[in-house]
Parts: C-alpha cells; structure tokens; sequence
C-alpha cells in the first residue's frame, strides 16, 4: 500500500533497482551453486585420487604387517589439509594403521559402507572406502575422511564476493536508474505542475511542454487539446456572458420603457376613459337640450296647423307644414347622429324578442305608404309563406327596413317598390331575408363604396335635391351588424337598386359592451331580464367547460344560459330566476344532481320546471323516478337536447296562450306559420327521439 | 272627462302639451317639479299621469317609485317621458313601475294612442 502511494520517481527508481538487483542475485547465486558443485566434485575426486594412491603404497606394508610403515605411509596425509582422519582396516575390518589430525576420533573397526560409488557423505565430511590390494588380492580397506574445509572457505569467500558484487551493483543500478527515470517521470511531473497551475489560477492559457513522441508525448498533446478547447469554450462563455449582460441591461431598460409606457398609456385610457363618459354625457344632455325646444316647435305647429285647419285659413297651412317639417328633418338628424355615436361608444345593446314578420312588413307598409304616394310610387309587398316569427330586435329591424323602405321612396319617382321577405337555411342556421328593389336613379359603383359609410351620400348634388343626414344607410349597417347579419345592394344607374339585407332567424343578445365589462365571468346572460325566463335554461354542472359549451350552445339556438357550479347554486339560481327548463350533471362534490332533483322536486314552486339530466352515469329509472323529465347520457347529443328543450318551449308556450296572456308563437328551429299539425308531428318526432337510448 | 297630470318643467312643452290633450278633451292638471307633481297625484288623484323625467327637486324616477309604492295611488298608470334614448332609460323605466315609456319629442298621435290604451285597459 505505502509502496503504491510512493511518487512515480521513487517507484520508477525502485523498479529499476529491484529487477536489476534481482536479476544480478539470482545469476551470481546459480552460479556459485554451479561453482561449489564442481568445487565438490573435485575433491572428491582429489580425496580418491589420493586414496588409490595411499592404498597403492600400503599395500606392500599390509602385506607384510608391517604396522610402522604403514602409519609413515598414511602420515604423508598431513600434507592434504583437508583430511582429518585416515585408517586401514585388515580384511576382518580391524585398525591395522590409522592417521588422526588434532586428535580426530577414528573408529577402530571400518563403519560399513556401500560399495558402489566409492565414497558418502556422514556428518557434514566425506568419507571415502578404497579396497587396498596387491597382485589381484584383496588385503584390507582404506578409509578415508574429509571434513571438506576447503569447501566451507570457498562457499564463504564466494558469498562475501557475492554480497559485495550485489551491493556495489545496486548502488550503480540506483544510480543508472535515478538518471533514468526522469525520461518518463519528468514529462509526467511536468503535465502534473501544469494541471496543478490550469485548476488553480484557472489560467487556461498554460501550454505543457512536450519532451519525446511517446505516450506521455501524446498524452501531453492530448492534455494541451483539451486545454485549448476549454480556453475557447472559456472565451465563448466569457463572451456569451458579456452579450448576457449587455442584453439583460438592454431588457431591462425596455422593461423600463414599457413600464413607462404603459403607465401613459393607463394614463390615457383613464383620459380617454374620461372624456368618453363626458363626451356620453354632453350627447345626454345635448340630445334633451336640442329635443326640448324641437318639441316645442313640432308641437305648436301641429296644434297651430289643426288650428288653422279648422278655421279654414288654408294659405297659413302651407307655411305651418313647412315649420313642421323641418322641424321632424332636425329631429331626425339629431336622432341619427346619437344612434351613431350610441353605436360607437358600444352602448347600443340588443332587445331580443320573438315577434312575427308578416305584420311588421305590413306596419311599416302602412307607415310609409304617404312617402310613397308623394312621389307616385307603387308599393308591392310579397312575405313567403314559411316565414313566420323570428327573435330579433324588433325596433331596429323596423328602423333598417324603414330607412331602406325610405330612402326607395326618395329616390324613386313615378315607380314600383317591391319588398319580398323569405327565409332560408344556411349551414344549418336559419336566415331571414328582406329585399327591398326600387325603380329609381340606381347607385353607379363608384358610389357603391362609401354607401354605408357615415355622412357619404352618393352624390353632394343629392342632399340638396332629396334631403336626408346621409347617416341612414350607415346606421342600417351597423344594426345589421349588430344583429349579425348581412347587407348587400345590387344596382343599375338609371334602373334602380335592390338591397339584400339576411337577419338570423334566431338572433343572439350581446351586452353592450360597458355592461360586458361589468358583468361576471360565470354568468352567461345577464339576469336583469327576468320578466324573460322563458327563454332561460339553467345549467347546473361542476365542470366549466361542459358549462361553457352549454351556453354557447343554448345561446345559438336562442336561449339565456344561467350556469351554476354546484348543487347548491343552481337551486339558488332556479328560485331566482325561474327557468324553462334545467339541464342538471349527476356527479358533483358535495352536493350531488339526485339530491338537486330530490330538492327541486320538492319545492312547489319550482316542481313544475322540467328537469333534464345530463350526465355520464347511465340509471335513467333512478332520474325518471326522481321526477327527471329526460335522461341524456354525455358525451350529449346536441340535436336531441334541442329536441327537448324545443319540446318544453312549445308546451309551455301553449299553456301561456291558453291562459289568455300575450300570445307567444314559439319560434322554434322550423317555425310554422299555420300548420298546427305539422307541430305537433314536431313534438311527436322529438319523443321518438327522446324513447332512443344513445 | 278623463283627468290627466302632466309634470313637466318646461314651460314651453308644458303649455303645449296641455293645450293639446285639452283639445283632445281632456281636463290637464300640471306641475313644474317633482315634488309639486307628487302632491298633485295624491290630491287631484288623475287618471293618468304624464311624468317627465328629467324634473328639478325630485327626478321623475323617484316621484314614480313614490306613486307606485303609494296604496292610494299605485293604480294610477305613468308613462314616462324622457329625452335620453338610451337603452337604459327604457329598462329604468319600468324598473321604476312606469307603465309605458315614449321619447321626447313627443309624437302626439303615438302618446295619444297609448294613453288611449292605458286609459282602456284601467276602465276594464
């Protein structure tokens, strides 16, 4: 562990040393073994050597017995350092002569010993047995022992040299290998002293040195890559940072700016704001002042005229008319221009209300039949027989067909004025078309464009001869707008004009916008109109949006929605505003649409309003048994809910006829005009449907 | 002789008007504010009142509230008469009990019918 924790320097040093020590001990070391092997042998061969001869030269001695010289003959050993003990045994293996060094023990008979080699080892000396004869005959044995000395001092000597030869090469191997190392540590103790400068000054800029084309060389190339491409990225973020900061402080000042602006802005809608409710006011009141006196005018002139009619002073008549009708011109001119200004201050709103279409043709007939007769004018009226009650804002109908009636009147002289009425359906949208055609002067293109325009009559030359603010066509355009309907004119110079004005059968009711401001998000229709619940279907259900698409729905086919968020609610709404019918949602927190229908039901006031429920919970006995007129399960078909809803419209209609009050025709999506029949086969249809499941 | 009060504060149209319904044959009663036409309906008590709305001391709005709230004189038909053509003047109005509504200047024929009509329907 401390070895691997060591710097690559030492242990680049201590590598090197290690394998080179190691490597110089183990082949010293063979090699002396290899030495003292061949050391050994040789002297054993030496002490065999001299054994023959010894044995050679004793022969004669134990031939003869003769003890003394045969010691003299063994004696010579003290020569041989080596030899510590020398005998010779008789063939009974008796000492007959022996030769001891320093008082060496010598056994007095021949150990035993075997005979094939010639020599052993025992006890660390080597002894060796050679048979002595003479002549072929065997006398006796010579015995002979090493205690190898020689040996011993060589193996010691050699070990000496050894550790000395070991240690002095280790010593230069440390050396060679410090010196050597650094061809490898020094480029990586380099790379590390950059890295180590680059993370603490996070100077990018640093650059390492490449020494040699090796690894490290590549390594160093590699580092020095990354290096560069971390000072680009560096310089990039560095810039990226600076436009940052540049376009913060940009945005900030624009923020400023707006912030600003705004305020002025807020300043000047307040201003606007301002001088819009003064501007109403002044036409408030301007329009009393104006009117005040022009009552004063038209009234005395229209009693003076009676007066002077009766009186029989007919040349006074003439002047009294004229007072008179220049009075009703200024009168008119005034009402058209608050119309106007009314319109563009958004607070001409809309009464909607079902009412029929023959009769009102023929009033207006009526009315302008004396405008007609001025200029010998022939009026033909053709209303078609499908078209029977729309919903509608009755005074302004009257008012867009009294200006088109009026202005075919003043511009026609000695000729026909035709008005046809039909209906038609488009997109699956009834539409009510009134086209008025005249005979006279016509509209050339040019004067086409700026028709509806305010104050643009076609020609100046015109008001002077015909009268008139040029406001009308342009106040007939904005309510059929209003109404969201459409105008169109087709003429002639010299042959006439025809205008196309299409009004939906079914117009729906906007607040004027003040009252749109004003008014809350979840309430649909405004309630005020209260004396109109019959047109009113509450909608009971938590989800907004099933609420939302309800009453955009409803209000389509021509109904006030009132939409309630909770059980509670709606009941709340259902006393309040008594509706025609109830569509009610099954599942809702709390308060859950049986309890509603268990509530409703019980209420005796409010018992009589049909029930429909709309849900995703399929248990129509559940809700029948409650008392729920209908059972419609979601996603709803939206044709059968018209069905049905249409159904309670005409039965509670014919209830109110029935009763004797204001005769209502329930102006349904097909309204007829005489068939009682064909309604009723209505009704019928609708509960066809109604028995069909989903 | 059918009664009518007519509160109205312009002379002009004061003098007019009544000159006129007396032609029709009816007997006039007027007054100049809305205080003076309160205390006329209670004590002359007419059978129609013409009531204008724009009225020094007490709007024609308070003076109907006043009438209509009255037991005595909550049978009494108003039709309201005002200049302001606005939408909201006509919704005013019968949220304040008027029985009927017309415009200034008034078109004599069209208020001669309607206080016919009301005048009709309070015999029935």
């Amino acid at each position: 562990m401390i070895l691997q924790n060591l710097s690559i320097k030492r242990k680049l040093t201590l590598i090197t040393m290690l394998t080179s020590s190691a490597a110089l001990v183990l082949s010293s070391f063979s090699f002396l073994i290899y030495d003292l092997i061949s050391f050994r042998h040789l002297l054993i061969e030496d002490l065999m050597t001299q054994a023959e001869i010894i044995g050679y030269n004793s022969a004669g001695a134990m031939e003869f017995k003769d003890v003394p010289a045969a010691t003299a003959t063994l004696s010579a050993l003290t020569a041989k350092e080596g030899v510590i003990t020398a005998g010779l045994y008789s063939r009974d293996s008796k000492m007959f002569a022996h030769f001891a060094r320093n008082n060496s023990v010598i056994p007095s008979l021949l150990p035993a010993h075997s005979q094939d080699k010639g020599y052993r080892f025992e006890g660390g000396n080597l002894q060796v047995f050679h048979d002595v004869t003479l002549n072929g005959e065997h006398l006796g044995t010579l015995f002979l022992q090493s205690d190898m000395r020689q040996w011993s001092v060589r193996a010691k000597r050699y070990a000496g040299i050894l550790c000395i030869f070991v240690l002095i090469s280790g010593l230069f191997a440390l050396f060679v290998s410090s010196k050597l190392q650094r061809l490898i540590s020094g480029p990586i103790l380099h790379l590390e002293d950059t890295m180590r400068m680059v993370s603490a000054n996070r100077n990018y800029e640093v650059r390492a040195t490449k020494s040699y084309g090796d690894e490290i060389g590549r390594l160093i190339d590699g580092f020095n890559t990354m290096l560069s491409e971390i000072q680009q990225r560096d310089t990039a973020l560095r810039g990226a940072n600076e436009q940052l900061k540049t376009r913060t402080g940009e945005l900030e000042k624009e923020i400023l700016h707006r912030k600003q602006t705004q305020e002025e802005l807020l300043k000047a809608k307040h201003t606007a704001e301002e001088a819009s409710r003064a501007k109403s006011t002044f036409l408030a009141n301007m329009s009393h002042e104006l009117r005040t006196p022009l009552n004063a005018i038209i009234g005395y002139s229209e009693m003076l005229e009676e007066e002077t009619r009766e009186s029989g002073k007919s040349d006074d008549l003439k002047d009294l008319r004229k007072i008179q009708s220049a009075g009703k011109h200024l009168l008119a001119l005034i009402n058209d221009v608050l119309d106007l200004s009314k319109i563009e201050a958004g607070k001409m709103g809309l009464h909607v209300e079902s009412f029929e279409v023959a009769p009102l043709i023929d009033e207006m007939i009526a009315t302008l039949q004396p405008a007609a007769a001025k200029n010998s004018n022939k009026i033909q009226v053709h209303v078609a027989n499908e078209v029977g009650a729309m919903r509608a804002d009755v005074t302004k109908v009257r008012q867009i067909l009294f200006n088109l009636l009026s202005n075919a009147c003043k511009f026609t002289d000695h000729g026909i004025i035709a008005v046809d009425v039909d209906q038609n359906k488009v997109e699956g949208h009834n539409w009510v078309r009134f086209r008025v055609s005249d005979t006279g002067i016509g509209i050339t293109a040019k004067q086409k464009e700026n028709l509806f325009h305010e104050f643009s009559q076609a020609d100046a030359s015109i008001a002077r001869k015909y009268g008139g603010t040029g406001l009308g066509l342009a106040i007939t355009y904005r309510f059929v707008q209003l109404m969201k309907g459409r105008i169109s004119v087709e003429s002639e110079p010299g042959k006439g004009a025809t205008f196309t004005v299409h009004l939906p059968a079914q117009v729906v009711a906007e607040a004027p916008e003040s009252a749109r401001s004003a008014g809350t998000s979840d309430a649909m229709a405004p309630l005020a109109e209260s004396k109109t619940h019959k047109d009113t279907i509450l909608v009971i259900d938590d989800d907004a949006s099933v609420r939302d698409l309800m009453s955009r729905f409803l209000s389509k086919l021509g109904f006030h929605a009132v939409a309630a968020a909770s059980g509670e609610e709606g009941i709340r709404l259902a006393r309040q505003v008594r509706p025609l019918v109830i569509t009610l949602d099954v599942v809702m927190p709390e308060c859950d649409g049986w309890t509603v229908l268990k509530k409703l039901k019980s209420d005796s006031t409010l018992a009589e309003i049909p029930v429909i429920m709309v849900t995703i919970v399929d248990n129509e006995a559940m809700g029948i048994d409650l008392g729920a007129s209908n059972y419609l399960i979601k996603p709803v078909d939206r044709d059968r809910l018209a069905v049905l809803i249409e159904k309670h419209r005409t039965g509670r209609s014919a209830t109110i006829t029935e009763a004797g009050t204001a005769p209502f025709i329930a102006s349904g999506r097909k309204p007829k005009r005489e068939s009682k029949s064909k309604s009723s086969g209505e009704i019928d249809h609708a509960e066809d449907l109604v028995g069909r499941r989903q | 002789m059918p009664k009518i009060l007519l509160v109205e504060d312009n002379e002009m149209n004061r003098d007019m008007l009544s000159r006129r319904l007396q032609r029709k044959g009816y007997a006039v009663v007027t007054a100049h504010d809305g205080e003076q036409g309160h205390l006329l309906a209670c004590s002359e008590m007419p059978d129609l009142i013409l009531m204008d709305i724009s009225l020094p001391l007490m709007n024609g709005w308070e003076v109907t509230r006043l009438l209509k709230t009255n037991e005595s004189t909550r049978h009494i038909p108003i039709i309201a008469l005002t200049a302001h053509a606005l939408v909201t003047d006509r919704d005013k109005a019968f949220e304040a009990g008027c029985d009927d509504y017309d415009t200034k200047p008034v078109e004599f024929g069209r208020l001669n019918e309607k206080i016919d009509n009301l005048l009709t329907v309070k015999k029935l």
